[in-house]
């Protein structure tokens, strides 16, 4: 009884109170979720945005997060190894798990049975798609047909927050191609196989990575390889992710006069980037900057 | 016995193959353990030498069954004998009250380190109370447990309970003059984790098992013998753990871990007076056991730790605890200490390692302590999954 004398209060001040209880695995999905389900969405995220996102502990305390959830969102395509534990640790049966990757263009994906001496990181293919702006798109297009499908009595005002979204980033997406232009042939290296996307959206060159192979750590003679690709190619950048220790790029920059830049690739990842288009001009301006 | 294991070994394995024609394939791993040490035992035919030890191995299939059900398997070999380590079912959600339900044979939770299996510990040696107060393999039991989740809001709280057959105690004692009948025994924990900060993470449980250790009777001459329509011997085990984890980055991580054990149980006792006594149930004994160790894992790649222990009765011995033998009040101590290179994630380890042990006896014997170096190498095969915090 108090319940509903609870829901008509509600109902006659018109209240918006969140509908929908949800947990993103990363901080760009949170970031995202928050701008299609605004006020009638709950959110909260496990990865924060300074931490690999493959490795996560599987600690109890995001057990707890997902206990009242509703959605789980995640990249999929075996970035989040972690989530099946936390999932069953949840006790939630209730919980809808939906894979934002699945109307993805994938890259890299193995036609060959892959083994973990190609790095045991990407099995399913590159997982690292949100660093393609085109991808956030098909990403909040997901997100919202998720939401409305659990409540929907809100699909048009996901709908309306969808369109907002998608006309601001668009007019990003032009902004950012613009300032990536002089970018265009240009070679880099990068630390991690996270910038595959990245690197074909604006036509970069990608020469090679710090990491061996995906997943594993950087070493002496993989070093001394790139110190000569460096010097042969006249490579200006090395683009990292600022979760990996620097060590192996810096030494890289004695040697061979190679410019370190480090940049999150999730929202959070360094203080005053508090969304996914912050992140992206980030980005965007650290690379043109240091390159050019 | 052997026999029979490898046929299973066959089946699942075969199985596992078939599966894996469709895309539902339970997950197989292998992991896989060689040893060289050397001692410096007096007297033992392995001193100062370089010794091998046999290779032992752990298979694990493990799945889904449904989704609210999961079953794993354990086979492990080690000393050249195969064995099931664990088999269960295991119902992870859909239940009332959000219970979850693990059947079968398995690492009964009763402290923390005991669920976690060898191959993914810090160090080499199974801490010396396990050892005698659950046997070398750990306490591990066939049962059922019962988890819930209390609900404490943002503090992750299980409460575990579970019923087992309780052949593991019988490592109280020597298991052939056990003969414990038809009496199930009872462990269960409360457990309780806490994320202080980002970087740092608390867990903290309380455990307890109780039950009937052995039946028995009194011959004439005064020794025991196993019979399971005699006496019961009763014990109660309660355990306290923590286990602390600070990691400022991927690089870095530091754990401190300990445990601790009461043991309280039936021993004979001398009743009566003179010529009129006689030996009965008249004890009750109290030790206990524990250890504490850290853990500082740097540069992804290195870990460096020492390990504290101490427990009552002399490790490696089968202790006798139905009576008020000394091995009540010998004890044993070690130290441990290890340096560890992980070249990729836990794809392998090597790990070197040298421990002490002391002995005390309480009827003045003299023995020299132990120093064994060990140089340990392991590899995981497969998508075995990390354990929990
Ligand atoms: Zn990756």
């Amino acid at each position: 009884m108090k319940k509903i004398i609870l829901l008509l209060l509600i109902a006659v001040t018109g209240i918006s109170y969140a509908n929908i209880k949800v947990v993103a695995t990363t901080t760009v999905i949170y970031d995202l979720v928050k701008e299609i389900g605004k006020d009638k969405v709950m959110v909260d995220f496990i990865a924060r945005g300074d931490q690999d996102p493959h490795f996560i502990d599987v600690l109890p305390s995001y057990m707890i997060k997902l206990r009242n959830a509703d959605i789980l969102f995640r990249i999929g395509m075996g970035l989040e190894m972690w989530s099946d534990q936390l999932i069953d640790g949840s006790r939630n049966s209730n919980l809808k798990v939906i894979d934002l990757s699945s109307n993805i263009q994938k890259k890299e994906v193995p036609n060959f049975k892959p083994d973990a001496s190609y790095g045991d990181v990407h099995p399913f293919g590159n997982p690292h798609y949100w660093m393609d702006p085109e991808n956030a798109r098909i990403m909040a297009k997901e997100i919202y047909k998720a939401l409305s499908s659990e409540s929907n009595r809100d699909e048009s005002y996901f709908k309306k927050n969808l369109d907002n979204y998608l006309s601001e980033l668009e007019k990003k997406i032009i902004e950012w191609k613009s300032k990536m232009a002089p970018v265009q042939g240009k070679p880099i290296i990068f630390f991690h196989a996270s910038w595959i996307y990245f690197a074909e959206r604006y036509g970069i060159i990608t020469s090679g990575f710090v990491e061996p192979k995906p997943g594993i750590s950087p070493s002496p003679s993989h070093n001394a390889e790139l110190v000569q690709l460096i010097k042969s190619k006249g490579i200006k950048i090395i683009v990292m992710e600022n979760y990996y220790s620097d060590s192996a790029p810096n030494q890289l920059a004695r040697l061979a006069g190679i410019k370190v830049v480090k940049v999150p690739t999730a929202v959070y990842g360094v203080r005053g980037i508090n969304s996914y288009i912050e992140m992206m001009d980030y980005i965007i301006n650290q690379i043109v900057q240091n390159i050019l | 016995m052997n026999k029979l294991i490898f046929t299973v070994l066959i089946i699942i394995l075969s199985a596992a193959n078939f599966y894996s024609q469709s895309s539902i394939n339970p997950d197989i791993s292998l992991i896989g353990r060689f040893n060289t040490f050397t001692n410096f035992i007096k007297g033992t035919s392995e001193y100062g030498k370089l010794n091998f030890a046999d290779p032992e191995m752990e298979l694990f299939v493990d799945g889904y069954l449904n989704p609210f059900a999961k079953a794993a398997a354990n086979l492990a070999y080690e000393e050249n004998v195969l064995g099931v380590e664990e088999l269960y079912g295991h119902i992870v959600r859909g239940l009332p009250f959000d219970m979850q339900i693990k059947a079968g044979k398995f690492l009964v939770g009763f402290g923390k380190l005991n669920t976690v299996h060898p191959h993914a510990w810090a160090f080499m040696h199974r801490p010396l109370f396990h050892q005698v107060f659950f046997g070398e393999g750990g306490f591990n039991d066939v049962g059922i447990n019962f988890s819930f989740l209390l609900p404490t809001g943002d503090l992750f709280t299980t409460l575990d309970l579970g019923v087992f057959k309780g052949n593991s105690v019988s490592a109280l004692t020597d298991p052939n003059a056990v003969d414990r009948g038809i009496n199930p025994l009872i462990a269960g924990r409360l457990g309780s984790f806490i994320s202080l900060d980002d970087y740092t993470n608390l867990e903290v449980g309380l455990s307890s098992s109780f039950g009937i250790f052995s039946k028995g009777n009194i011959n004439s001459s005064g020794n025991i013998f196993a019979d399971p329509e005699q006496k019961s011997f009763n014990y109660f085990y309660g355990g306290i753990d923590f286990k602390f984890k600070y990691s400022p980055d991927a690089y870095t991580i530091l754990t401190i871990q300990g445990e601790g054990l009461l043991n309280n149980r039936d021993a004979l006792g001398l009743a009566g007076t003179g010529f009129n006594s006689y030996r009965e149930i008249v004890q009750k004994i109290t030790n206990s056991g524990a250890f504490l160790y850290a853990d500082y894992k740097f540069e992804k790649q290195f870990s460096l730790g020492i390990k504290y222990d101490y427990t009552a009765g002399i490790a490696g011995d089968t202790p006798n605890f139905y009576s008020l033998a000394n091995d009540d009040k010998n004890s044993t101590q070690g130290i441990e200490a290890w340096f560890s290179y992980y070249p990729a994630e836990e794809t392998t380890v090597l790990r070197l390692g040298v421990q002490h042990l002391s002995f005390n006896y309480a009827d003045g014997t003299n023995r020299d302590g132990e120093t064994t170096i060990k140089l340990q190498f392991m590899f995981s095969l497969g998508p075995h999954k990390a354990h929990p915090f």
